[in-house]
């Protein structure tokens, strides 16, 4: 957490990530490059990078779309997310040379503008084999400008949370884009049916990834079917939630974070007010729930991040009786203190 | 027993998070270079054209503006042949064609300067502007020899790219690129395989025996079948018909 926005708060491991991530991307590119070069003598150097670059941006994408759901299943995915904007950013640059290079090989040195070229050349939308593959690129390429160039936290605070976020989905719409423009585009001439299948592949990897994992979530927000009395819902033992740990419980249609720690029970919401990271799956450190996306911390008695920050999440009433844990589903306003029930 | 709590902007990631992350990254990497070899391998319909980009040559030869810019050569480039007339298309740089490098040099004796582009029996030249100098007075061209009405079918590309200045210059990721270069003035060639996969060319001109760029935009990079007079002018295959004409193949 940081108060002043910088580009990039460089630290150890945001560098240990960018390298490895850019040794990755020249690895894959010096790959491609070589190998169409031993096989394909005849190719030219400008077709080989345009194919390479364009190969290499969507494949990042397809690991960028991969983290989330990865993440969900396994927390150890986590350190993949927290600069997940460094991978977007150079999945932008990747397609932005792509069509950069593209743009100069097949629509400059024209008698129109190359611009108008990409949008005017081939206009032939009634049949589907011959529609314009350059257009769902130009679309996904400014997509992901868009969410390139607002994925610093600055953005997100100053276009709020909900468009902010809304925003960002649009990468699911670039990929669909990229999945046509591919479709469309390179595989209406290279017919090698085990390049549709890589295609296939990678699109199965990602849907079955989101399928699963959305699954489990939706199993997780069913409503927890607890005795009730004065209000309070029975969620569950004190016993069942780890030191410094939570348990997520679904109430009133709201997941509620109920953590352990000190000799204490506190509930707040598991929604985190940075990116909706998921609070109840985070740990207290220091004395804080700490958001395991980001480390966005909140004091778990008010659900307030410490001063000077300034986001805080709704807290909830919580008692122990008989060594089960009850929770009130009515939220507080955020940043409410609620006095957290002491165990034993 | 749960996994170690990661925090990002700490120092240091925790040191089983670390070793299962290095497992993952190298899986990746492999997986990648994998991948990167499958596709630029299984990737392969470049065409085998070439274009001397950067290499200037001086040529001799007779001007003829119709259907497109050609020089008619004494021998065909790249040969020793002697006394065997040869056409060679001309374009100019970028994606234009020679019409306005030539125009009112019809018959006449040249010099030009230019980068070859060959593809199987086919060359061009791309003109360095500024570098024709007429050698001699126009002098009347031979008429083109009919061969009969026929009917091909096959893919119109641009030939500038085809012979040589693109890899691939065919088929719809190239069909921009040859819309722009027909308009641009860059003579159209239907492309015909034979049964064996030989290419032949079939330069297009309408029926009148005139350019036609501006009215096969439409239907430049996709299955054609067209039905005409074909001509044989010296090495070049002229196909007369008109684009309207011209059946799309489903």
């Amino acid at each position: 957490m940081t108060l002043a926005y910088q580009a990039i708060s460089w630290n150890r491991q945001k560098r240990v990530y960018d390298t490895v991530m850019a040794g990755g991307v020249l690895t894959f590119l010096a790959v491609f490059v070589v190998t169409g070069l031993v096989l394909h003598s005849e190719i030219t150097a400008e077709a080989l990078l345009i194919r390479a670059l364009g190969t290499g941006a969507f494949l990042l994408l397809n690991v960028v779309l991969s983290i989330g759901p990865l993440c969900r299943v396994d927390p150890r995915f986590l350190p993949m997310l927290y600069n997940r904007r460094h991978m977007g950013v150079a999945t932008f640059l990747l397609g932005a040379a792509h069509g950069g290079f593209a743009l100069v090989q097949f629509h400059a040195l024209g008698d129109v503008n190359p611009l108008v070229s990409v949008l005017t050349g081939n206009t032939d939308v009634q049949r589907l084999s011959e529609f314009p593959f350059e257009w769902f690129g130009l679309f996904a390429l400014v997509l992901l400008f868009l969410m390139a160039a607002t994925s610093h936290d600055f953005w997100l605070a100053n276009l709020t949370a909900p468009v902010w976020k809304a925003l960002h989905m649009g990468v699911y719409l670039a990929y669909a884009a990229l999945v046509l423009h591919v479709v469309l585009g390179v595989l209406q001439a290279e017919t090698s049916p085990w390049l549709v299948g890589v295609l296939g592949l990678g699109m199965a990897w990602i849907l079955g990834l989101h399928v699963f994992t959305g699954w489990r979530e939706w199993c997780g927000d069913r409503e927890h079917a607890g005795a009730t009395a004065d209000g309070f819902v029975e969620v569950c033992a004190v016993a069942d939630i780890p030191e410094n740990r939570a348990r997520v419980v679904t109430l009133g249609g709201e997941r509620v974070a109920v953590f352990r720690y000190d000799g204490k029970v506190s509930a707040l919401s598991s929604v985190c007010r940075h990116q909706n990271g998921p609070l109840g799956e985070g740990c207290v450190v220091d004395g804080f729930v700490t958001c395991p996306w980001h480390g966005y911390q909140y004091l778990p008695e008010t659900g307030a991040s410490p001063p000077p920050f300034t986001e805080s999440v709704p807290t909830f009433a919580v008692k122990i009786v008989m060594g089960q844990v009850w929770v009130h589903p009515r939220p507080n306003a955020p940043g409410t203190r609620v006095e957290p029930a002491k165990i034993g | 027993m749960s996994a170690p709590f990661y925090i990002g902007y700490n120092a240091k990631m925790p040191p089983a998070t670390a070793a299962f992350l290095r497992r993952w990254v190298v899986a990746l990497f492999v997986a990648g270079a994998g991948v990167a070899v499958a596709l630029a391998g299984l990737q392969h319909r470049y065409g085998d054209g070439q274009f001397e980009f950067g290499i200037v040559k001086s040529f001799d030869g007779i001007i003829s503006e119709s259907p497109y810019p050609n020089l008619i050569v004494r021998r065909p480039i790249g040969t020793d042949a002697k006394d065997v007339r040869s056409r060679v298309l001309l374009v100019a740089p970028g994606k234009h064609g020679a019409q306005e490098l030539v125009r009112g040099l019809e018959g006449r004796a040249v010099t030009l300067q230019g980068s070859l582009i060959t593809r199987d029996n086919q060359s061009m030249i791309e003109v360095r502007p500024g570098t024709i100098a007429v050698q001699a007075a126009a002098v009347a061209g031979d008429d083109g020899v009919p061969l009969g009405n026929f009917t091909l079918r096959g893919e119109i590309v641009d030939s500038k790219c085809y012979f040589g200045v693109m890899k691939p210059g065919n088929l719809k990721p190239h069909k921009a690129c040859a819309i722009r270069c027909i308009s641009g003035g860059c003579p159209p060639v239907l492309v015909v395989r034979d049964a064996d996969g030989m290419a032949v060319y079939f330069v297009l001109a309408g029926s009148d025996g005139g350019a036609v760029s501006s009215d096969v935009l439409d239907k430049i990079a996709e299955p054609l079948e067209i039905t005409g007079e074909v001509e044989r002018q010296d090495n070049v295959l002229v196909l007369k018909a008109e684009p309207g004409t011209y059946r799309r193949l489903e």
